[in-house]
């Protein structure tokens, strides 16, 4: 099932994912309490005699919306496949390992330091939020790392066990602080921990872009390294690859990107554990296949799990980490049911 | 209760006999604290005539008997109770990592009583209680109903791993549903431990539960100190084990049920005390079940007042308490004994 496959089923799986995605954010940008037809939405993307309720509707609200949860699924998607390929553990998850928890942590330890200080409403703050989030993600890497590596090696089911253990720590730890900050800022905070991105705003959009478009190329131009690393140790390092210096820098890219994206939509976990299966199924081990199509497909959960969010219960909304983790569940047991069989 | 002629192991019965000895006094003067600090200031001489003489014009004395007086025994009962199902689930699954919080009994409770808020509004106290007991059994068969499924399913780590996942996808389930039925705020507030609003009408209803849950547990405590050298050795000497194993399920799910709908989930303390309690008095459930529960109800209790000094005048929810000594534990347990062939 394994194997590597033609360039053709990759281009295929591509299109019908980017069909796909099409499909959703279709669904997306037309769903909401505001009824807007397809044409309307047309003409007021490209200006033909638009109205400017619909413009309001689509610049301040949906659109925002959408590409937050289209760039958050694609980021998560990818550090996903990146974690999962440096641990060469199939269950690993920055939600399931805590680096989501840690990078939240210090966010509301940043929210709280400069509480009522003007810069954080502006674009300063927003800027600066995932570099806070980077130290939190890096913290809890390093804790996770130490505490699972055992006799020269990670221990896989350790490593998950410590990543429980360190988010229920963090988490506790974060409820503690977000309780000392004044009530404005608390709703803020709990609103975005709980994994919504129903507030979305273009600020949070250029704040995660740069992230992505500086880690993500750099993270594909490492995809051959990633290769290498899923085999021995020593069979990698006679290859002449600085095993241990590429993980630290593979795993820095993609704590870099998990940050990015929980700085703007709080801990939404089980995409990067989801993704890198499927894609795995669709197009093989090969990382410079999978790490594009794992980014393809976060994108297509968290785009369309952030849909059925805000329509199933409509007029109230699901947060989409909650529906997420609805179909993440069933999923995880049913793939550690499936790895004890070897 | 048969001590001495036993063996030369149980030498030291003078450690638990002391801790039991000595924990009235340490819980009375917990309860005392418990009731005296708070966001308003009482004097030690009113809360004595709130005992003495009640009066129900007086403010003060409403607040000692019917929130600073229900909230001390909460802690106390709670705590006990927590450490007890946490002490017979390690002994009986043989498994260092088990404890209601992370095997999703209290998830299965607290998913339960979400259900009931929705579905029966009006219930009683006590249909409250029931279904709580109800889901902490839905909760412990789910876990083990799947880690049985898969060979080597019921080990440590994998058994956590489990349970933890569970607990997440009921909770997520409970979220679900009471934003469904726009009832998520009453819900938050079951979720998140509420040690602040025990209801003395619970605590009166849940007693006669915590009773047989508590005589459950000791009945099988002595069956469980041989269970805990291994199955074969204890089939071995002629026990039946699935008997043991059933009643001291039934304890736990009563234990974690009445805990969970008096106060809502508490995480660490089933996981830490039991181990604390036996590195004190070794490995004879006959004491480590009863020192577990003092000592739990002492811990939980302290928990509690820390609570309210951590960030005056706010109180700290206890969840963050007990997981402040609560997580440095579990990594220090998962250090030591996770990995290798405890995996």
């Amino acid at each position: 099932m394994h194997k590597t496959t033609s360039l053709r089923t990759f281009w295929i799986v591509f299109i019908s994912l980017v069909s796909l995605i099409l499909v959703s954010l279709y669904l997306h940008i037309t769903s909401g309490d505001f009824d807007i037809t397809v044409m309307e939405i047309l003409r007021t993307l490209l200006q033909i005699d638009s109205k400017p309720e619909n413009e309001l509707v689509l610049f301040e609200f949906r659109m925002p919306r959408m590409i937050v949860a289209a760039l958050v699924g694609f980021g998560l998607g990818i550090a996903g496949a990146i974690i999962q390929g440096v641990s060469r553990n199939g269950l690993a998850d920055p939600g399931i390992l805590g680096i989501n928890a840690g990078a939240g942590f210090a966010i509301v330890v940043f929210m709280f330091m400069f509480q009522g200080e003007l810069f954080t409403d502006g674009w300063l703050g927003t800027m600066i939020m995932p570099i806070f989030g980077l130290v939190g993600g890096l913290l809890a890497a390093v804790v996770i790392f130490v505490m699972a590596w055992h006799r020269g090696t990670l221990d896989p089911q350790r490593l998950l066990l410590v990543g429980i253990a360190i988010s229920s720590g963090f988490g506790a730890l974060t409820l503690f602080i977000s309780l000392k900050m004044n009530p404005n800022d608390f709703e803020a905070a709990t609103v975005w921990l709980t994994g919504s991105i129903y507030n979305s705003n273009w600020l949070y959009i250029t704040a995660m872009l740069p992230w992505l478009i500086i880690l993500v190329p750099i993270l594909m131009m490492k995809a051959s390294v990633l290769d290498l690393l899923q085999m021995k140790d020593e069979s990698a390092s006679s290859l002449g690859i600085a095993i241990n210096r590429e993980r630290i820098v593979l795993l820095i890219c993609s704590i870099g990107i998990v940050s990015a994206c929980v700085s703007v939509s709080g801990s939404i976990g089980f995409v990067g554990l989801l993704a890198p299966h499927i894609a795995r199924r669709l197009v093989g081990v090969t990382h410079n296949r999978l790490i594009p199509i794992c980014g393809l497909i976060g994108m297509l959960i968290v785009v369309f799990s952030d849909y059925v969010g805000k329509t199933i219960v409509a007029p109230a909304e699901l947060p989409v980490g909650i529906v997420i983790s609805l179909v993440g569940v069933p999923y995880f047991v049913y793939l550690m049911i499936r790895t004890k069989g070897k | 209760m048969i001590s001495g002629e036993q063996m030369k192991r149980q030498i030291s019965h003078r450690i638990p006999i002391l801790i039991l000895a000595l924990s009235p006094f340490v819980m009375v003067a917990l309860a005392v604290c418990s009731v005296f600090y708070g966001s308003k200031s009482i004097s030690l001489s009113t809360i004595w005539d709130a005992f003495v003489r009640f009066d129900p014009n007086h403010i003060d004395h409403q607040i000692v008997i019917h929130s600073r007086l229900p909230r001390a025994i909460g802690a106390l009962l709670v705590g006990a109770f927590l450490a007890i199902s946490g002490a017979l689930m390690q002994g009986v699954t043989r498994n260092y990592l088990a404890s209601p919080s992370i095997l999703g009994v209290s998830d299965g409770s607290a998913f339960t009583i979400t259900l009931c808020m929705i579905f029966m509004p009006n219930a009683s106290s006590m249909e409250m209680i029931l279904m709580s007991l109800v889901g902490s059994a839905l909760g412990v068969a789910f876990v083990y109903g799947i880690a049985s499924v898969i060979p080597g399913g019921l080990s440590p780590v994998k058994l956590a791993i489990f349970g933890t996942i569970v607990g997440t996808f009921l909770s997520s389930v409970s979220m679900a549903l009471s934003t469904y039925f726009q009832i998520s705020q009453d819900i938050s507030f079951w979720y998140n431990a509420r040690l602040h609003q025990v209801n003395p009408e619970h605590v009166k209803l849940a007693i006669p539960f915590a009773i047989v849950g508590i005589l459950l547990a000791m009945l099988v405590a002595s069956k469980i100190s041989v269970m805990a050298l291994g199955e074969e050795v204890a089939r071995g000497l002629g026990q039946r084990t699935k008997v043991v194993r059933g009643i001291a399920t039934i304890s736990v799910i009563i234990l974690t049920g009445i805990s969970v709908a008096l106060v809502g989930k508490i995480g660490f303390v089933g996981l830490m005390i039991p181990h604390i309690t036996r590195f004190l008095v070794g490995m004879d459930y006959r004491w480590v079940v009863p020192c577990a529960g003092v000592i739990g109800a002492m811990f939980l209790s302290f928990s509690d007042i820390i609570s309210r000094f951590l960030n005056m005048p706010f109180e700290t929810p206890i969840g963050v308490v007990t997981a402040l000594f609560g997580v440095p534990f579990f990594l220090y347990l998962i250090r030591t004994r996770g990995g290798g062939k405890h995996a």
